[in-house]
């Protein structure tokens, strides 16, 4: 049993905090002034370009540069040979055999999926280094190839021989007790197969970096758009066999992440490289089809053999499942996904049986990264099928078995089977207001009027949890060598000579506005407005303003961001309330910092300071100030949010502090004769608690939802048996545009975060609410049609009709076995 | 110009200012005005003219610069992003994507206000319908674009 | 995404047009780059030669010819189509299709000639022109000459326009009451067809041409003669286009096995003919 410890929390005035002021950003990027890192220039600059394997599997027999060379133009180039040399592999960070996977920046010996880079050239035009790569002779020998994660159980075609088995990582985690929760069930539901798809959220801004290295000190500046420069790092500092402090990450405005920008090491190790070697900068741009193939896609996971225990009155007592999980090629940020899934163990729901038998395998696909939703979207994607199948083969009502089964809201704080524990929230109530906007009550009568012009209509939930603020030391519970635990973000303010608030934030924003909430929370603390606080665009590794695990991902900006931020700005505010005080020659109870001054409150007008007045003194008119008082104005601050220690024998543990909710609800329209589905309304709750501003909240759930919509209907990467990836490019990778959105209605609700430092949870990533809610509405939609049973995340037309065309075939996956 | 060649000098306007520069005829005219030209608020998101980033006003029309050659913009006229607004002062376009925070991470930004912009030259005051019609080749992966169709409605005075 | 090296003319005349793509080996017309752009880029086809027909004006116009018959010029954009009086007046489908056609910034450039031209399975028009029985005038260094739908439509990515030649403009027969109707399944909104079908219906007879299901639109013969009946409802359309799938030997892809569409061809023709049927004027 894990003990919680409260954090701190301050009751900061509510001044902008909680408003919708809008964004700092914006003025720059409306008038087409960001800078995105493609946008810099460096005189002497040359451009790259990766030559990729066209083959899912195959050995590398050899390549031959030398006519590449002769083009003129051309810089230099750079082989897996070479790069064997130079670098030692990454870290990787499962246990034997997954851990002994050797993972270069290029392909070593062997292409193990299409589009891996496998070659490099640098020239002085991009046009020049297209060219000069086709000039690249790469002989190949194709190998069997391992698109199926059940094949790749058999270890009959082994991706990686220093691992001798595809298996990443395998365990068994094992809460309550599943056997005898089932064996005492009235009703056992078996369902064998569920199948959760590849996608991802494709940024559109692809990867890329600017790489100068300086020869004098052997420093390399990356200008680039990696989400978690902390953690690049740490990858690649060793590989290049340079202290961490030769690694200089500069970012500035980013085109999207969503995960899909944390695992650039291996491109950007080559560039690294190659600024070395060829004495210049050097600028890579992926090309969308490079994203596609090479770089980041999200999870793909089956669950296999799910059985759920349910008593007569609808409560369910427990669940098991083997879950298997295709990472692609190589495993990079795994295997935490095998564990990330368990901060939302029991999803929304309140059974303490579950066994969940969980195994990771590579694949000749592209390797994954932590996609939106990052590892818990699969699993409530199961948790989530679960109840709407159990909903609909014991005749229960997919509301009532949700609020019987939810957590409620008078046992917040909860921990779970596993000692996460949900912080806060109210589902029940969350989940009435989607009914609400959705107008739950007009559904039959919706649904008559549509089956009159021969369409099925659906009504689906999609209830999700976003956890964030993560706990790194749950990757001892994978691999108990690891030395990481709790998590850190850091972030600077200070007062500049002439008063000027400036902020540096350790976090890497990607468009959540951290700019925008970052000067709201300092100024409410330092009595000024937004507009006089300064937030540096993104991250510099000489800010000095980062820490280990600095970033944006994980869903926990509100916390550990803006909790720096907060820190930060409380030491400065200190400082400006005792040198104020001082110099006003007043007690400190006696001063507030409101309206860019500092001043005797209710005192007389000229006992206030501006702000330039303190800046001044502490830079440069500081001789009067007594030898044991120092004010600095400028402080550096650690959020280091307190987990306690995991338990890697039981697997428990607070995997990550805050729970922000959100339900989902959508109405469906099939076309049962193309199997085409049309979302014809959509209603999104979120309640992350305090929203620091509810304008930037209610942003990130519209794109979440997108994001959802995209994958639920049309977006998937689909591989052929030869490894061929056959949806490259956004005409077979449909992601929705402006007419494929439904009409979004959104609610609120606060329910702040008794553990985060301004009662605001993380959010952004959103769990995947709307893939939940469209797959049940789908469902719901072809009862009438044979009752079909949804079995995978993406239902494009031709799986809709497929669905409709064998209903047998869909309903013999599940079974229930009643006393 | 009766004979094929490589290369050739394209003399253009854009932003209301001349231009003329040699271009190679493979280049692309998003590349140009990036590259050539160093305007770089103009971006690109996909290979193959779906995504829109690179939309730019060729002859008073919106256009993916990424699916015109440098060379076929001899002779025309281009507005990019940045002509949209005179030295800082945000149109009304532009000031109503940020009162409705129409934009996240501001990459699909320029090629929206693009299309937005001509939207509302030729239909000022449009309805949601028109504004997602006119905004089909812009794709946003942010937003879900339901801040985007709300700031140009409102722009356009139909709020 | 980059292309290779490329030469490129942009003359004046369509005489000009012809001789420069007869003169030089692997000379290709640039129309308005919404294809053959993306072609180059993907590296999937390298003209040496782009003729850019931008200056070519006598290919712009929408007009009737002395027939009746709606004469589209070969350079005419689909913006173009969708703001014609005249397609309004003559056939106004040609502008509803086209107002599908991708979005905003392909239909202010792509061209009905470029459209017909790449002869892509997937393309809107040559099964609609198919089905609106078109005629396409092509000049070669020789003169010029007509061909019908299914003399120009010969394979993927091939028509009868032969090297050294270019199609000039497109007709249409006025269509003195007949109804059209198109329909089918995209990947997405206004996105790229899984399998569309082309319907024509006047008097007693119908036209019916089904695209993305072979290398050129197939005409559903059996079921325009099951149709010739007159009786356009829909019992008598679904009745009429049973057999229609088995018929084909369409494509599997990752939208679609070749059997789903089968069916939409059948499902998209039904459409297509009970809406083209219920806009006859009589």
């Amino acid at each position: 049993m894990t003990t919680v410890t409260d954090q701190p929390t301050t009751t900061l005035k509510k001044g902008f905090v909680g408003q919708s002021i809008p964004r700092k950003e914006d003025r720059r990027l409306v008038q087409g002034k960001g800078t995105f890192f493609d946008d810099v220039r460096r005189h002497g600059m040359g451009y790259v370009h990766f030559v990729r394997s066209p083959y899912g599997h195959a050995r590398i027999v050899s390549i031959d540069v030398s006519k590449a060379l002769e083009l003129e133009g051309v810089y230099g180039t750079i082989t897996g040979d070479e790069v064997a040399i130079h670098t030692d592999p990454f870290f990787e960070m499962s246990v034997e055999p997954g851990g002994l996977i050797k993972d270069y920046a290029l392909a070593v010996g062997r292409a193990r999926h299409m589009g891996e880079p496998v070659a490099a050239v640098c020239a002085a035009t991009r046009e020049l280094a297209r060219d000069a790569a086709e000039l690249i002779e790469v002989e190949y020998d194709p190998l069997p190839v391992l698109v199926d994660a059940e094949e790749a159980l058999k270890n009959e075609v082994v991706l990686h021989d220093d691992a001798g088995s595809n298996v990443v990582w395998s365990g068994v985690f094992d809460w309550g007790d599943v056997d005898t929760a089932l064996a005492e069930a009235d009703h056992v539901v078996k369902i064998d197969r569920l199948h959760f798809h590849r996608f991802s959220s494709t940024p559109l801004e692809c990867a890329g970096a600017l790489v100068e290295y300086d020869k004098g000190t052997g420093e390399w500046t990356l200008t680039c758009n990696h989400q978690m420069p902390g953690v690049g790092a740490i990858w690649m500092a060793p590989a290049l066999r340079v202290g961490i402090d030769k690694l200089r990450f500069v970012t500035h405005d980013i085109g999207g992440g969503f995960g899909n920008k944390i695992c650039l090491h291996p491109q950007y190790v080559v560039l690294c490289l190659m600024a070395r070697k060829l004495g210049r900068p050097v600028q890579w741009t992926e090309w969308r089809t490079d994203q596609h193939t090479a770089n980041a896609h999200g999870n793909e996971r089956t669950f296999l053999d799910v059985e759920v225990g349910v008593r007569s009155d609808g409560e369910m007592t427990g669940f098991k499942v083997r879950a298997l999980d295709d990472c692609g090629a190589f495993p990079r940020y795994e295997p935490l996904g095998c564990i990330i899934w368990a901060q939302v163990t029991p999803g929304m729901y309140s059974w303490r049986n579950i066994r969940v038998d969980f195994t990771q395998v590579c694949t000749n696909k592209s390797p994954v990264s932590p996609n939106r939703g990052y590892s818990r979207m699969q699993h409530l994607w199961l948790t989530e099928r679960i109840v709407d199948i159990v909903a609909s083969e014991l005749g229960l009502d997919p509301v009532e078995v949700r609020k019987r089964n939810y957590v409620k809201t008078e046992q917040m704080p909860y921990e779970t089977p596993n000692g996460c524990v949900y912080d806060s929230g109210d589902y029940a109530a969350a989940l009435d207001i989607a009914l609400d906007l959705i107008d739950h009550g007009s559904v039959e009568e919706r649904r008559k009027e549509a089956a009159a012009r021969g369409k099925l209509l659906g009504f689906g939930i999609g209830s999700t949890l976003d956890s964030g603020t993560n706990n790194f030391g749950q990757s001892t519970l994978l691999n108990p060598e690891l030395q990481f635990s709790g998590n850190n973000e850091a972030a600077s303010v200070k007062l500049d000579i002439f008063g000027e608030v400036v902020v540096t934030l350790g976090t890497v924003p990607q468009g959540q506005g951290h700019e925008t909430t970052a000067a709201q929370v300092v100024a409410d603390i330092l009595g000024c407005s937004p507009d006089q606080v300064n937030v540096r665009r993104g991250h510099d590794t000489w800010f000095n303003s980062h820490a280990g695990f600095s970033g944006t991902y994980a869903s926990q900006f509100a916390f550990t961001g803006l909790g720096a931020v907060k820190g930060a700005a409380e030491l400065v505010r200190e400082d400006m309330v005792q040198l104020a005080a001082a110099v006003l020659q007043a007690p400190v109870e006696a001063i507030e910092l409101a309206d860019g001054f500092a001043r005797i409150k209710d005192g007389p007008p000229e006992a206030a300071l501006p702000f330039m007045a303190l800046g001044a003194i502490v830079n440069a008119n500081n001789a009067f100030l007594p030898p044991e008082f120092n004010p600095t104005l400028n402080h550096r601050y650690v959020c280091r949010p307190y987990f306690g220690m995991v338990d890697t024998e039981k697997k428990t543990g607070q995997l990550t502090l805050t729970y922000a909710t959100q339900i989902h609800a959508a109405i469906v329209e099939v076309d049962p004769e193309t199997g085409e589905v049309d979302v014809v309304d959509y209603a999104a709750v979120d309640d992350c608690g305090v929203r620091i501003n509810p304008q930037i909240v209610e942003g990130q759930v519209h794109g979440a939802t997108a994001h959802a919509i995209g994958a639920a209907l049309s977006e998937e990467f689909v591989y052929d048996e030869e490894g061929t990836l056959l949806t490259a490019n956004f005409y077979d990778y449909h992601v929705p545009h402006a007419m494929d959105m439904p009409p979004l209605k959104t609610g609120a609700m606060e329910s702040p975060s008794p553990v985060a430092p301004l009662g605001a949870k993380g959010m952004g990533e959103g769990g995947g609410g709307g893939i939940h809610c469209i797959c049940a509405a789908i469902q719901d939609a072809l009862r009438a049609a044979g009752g079909a049973i949804v079995y995978d995340s993406c239902n494009p037309p031709h799986r809709v009709w497929s669905m409709l065309q064998d209903v047998e075939k869909t309903r013999a996956n599940v079974r229930v076995e009643a006393k | 110009m009766a004979e094929p060649v490589r290369s050739c000098v394209v003399a253009l306007e854009i932003n209301g200012e001349q231009v003329e520069l040699e271009v190679p005829a493979r280049r692309l005219l998003v590349h140009f005005i990036r590259d050539d030209l160093g305007l770089t608020g103009t971006h690109i998101g996909c290979d193959t003219g779906n995504c829109g980033a690179c939309t730019i006003h060729l002859d008073g029309e919106p256009v993916k610069s990424c699916m015109a050659l440098a060379v076929q913009a001899d002779g025309g006229t281009i507005t990019t992003v940045e002509g949209l607004s005179a030295d800082g002062e945000l149109t009304p376009l532009q000031q109503a994507f940020n009162a409705h925070h129409a934009l996240q991470c501001g990459y699909c930004t320029p090629g929206m206000l693009m299309s937005a912009s001509a939207l509302l030259a030729r239909n000022p005051r449009p309805t949601e319908d028109e504004v997602r019609y006119a905004l089909q080749g812009n794709i946003c992966r942010c937003t879900g674009y339901v801040n985007i169709v709300e700031a140009v409605v409102a722009a356009g005075g139909g709020a | 995404m980059l292309l290779p090296e490329v030469e490129y003319a942009r003359p004046a005349t369509v005489d000009e047009a012809v001789s420069l793509l007869a003169t030089h080996d692997g000379a290709r017309p640039l129309a308005g780059g919404q294809t053959i752009v993306n072609v180059m880029k993907a590296r999937a086809g390298a003209p040496d030669v782009l003729v850019d027909l931008a200056d070519l004006h006598e290919l712009r116009s929408i007009g009737f010819s002395s027939d009746g018959r709606l004469e589209i010029g070969a350079m005419v954009t689909y913006a173009q189509l969708m703001a014609s009086s005249e397609v309004d007046v003559a056939r106004p489908i040609l502008a509803e299709v086209a107002a599908t056609i991708g979005d905003v910034q392909v239909r202010n450039r792509g061209t009905v000639g470029g459209n017909v031209c790449v002869s892509d399975p997937t393309n809107h028009l040559p099964p609609l022109f198919a089905a609106l029985d078109a005629t396409f005038t092509i000049r070669g260094q020789s003169g010029e000459r007509t061909v019908s739908s299914e003399e120009f439509f010969v394979g993927v990515y091939m028509t009868a326009v032969a090297e050294g030649e270019l199609l000039t403009k497109v007709n249409v027969p006025a269509s003195s009451g007949a109804g059209d109707g198109f329909a089918g399944l995209t990947i997405g909104k206004h996105g790229t067809y899984i399998v569309n079908a082309a319907a024509s219906v006047s008097g007693g007879a119908a036209r019916i041409a089904i695209g993305c299901v072979g290398a050129t639109p197939v005409r559903a013969t059996e079921m325009e003669e099951r149709l010739a009946g007159g009786d356009f409802s829909e019992d008598s359309a679904r009745a009429a286009a049973a057999g229609l799938g088995a018929s084909l030997d369409p494509p599997s892809d990752v939208h679609g096995s070749a059997d789903f569409r089968r069916h939409l061809a059948e499902v998209s023709a039904v459409r297509a003919v009970i809406q083209a049927a219920g806009r006859r004027k009589r």
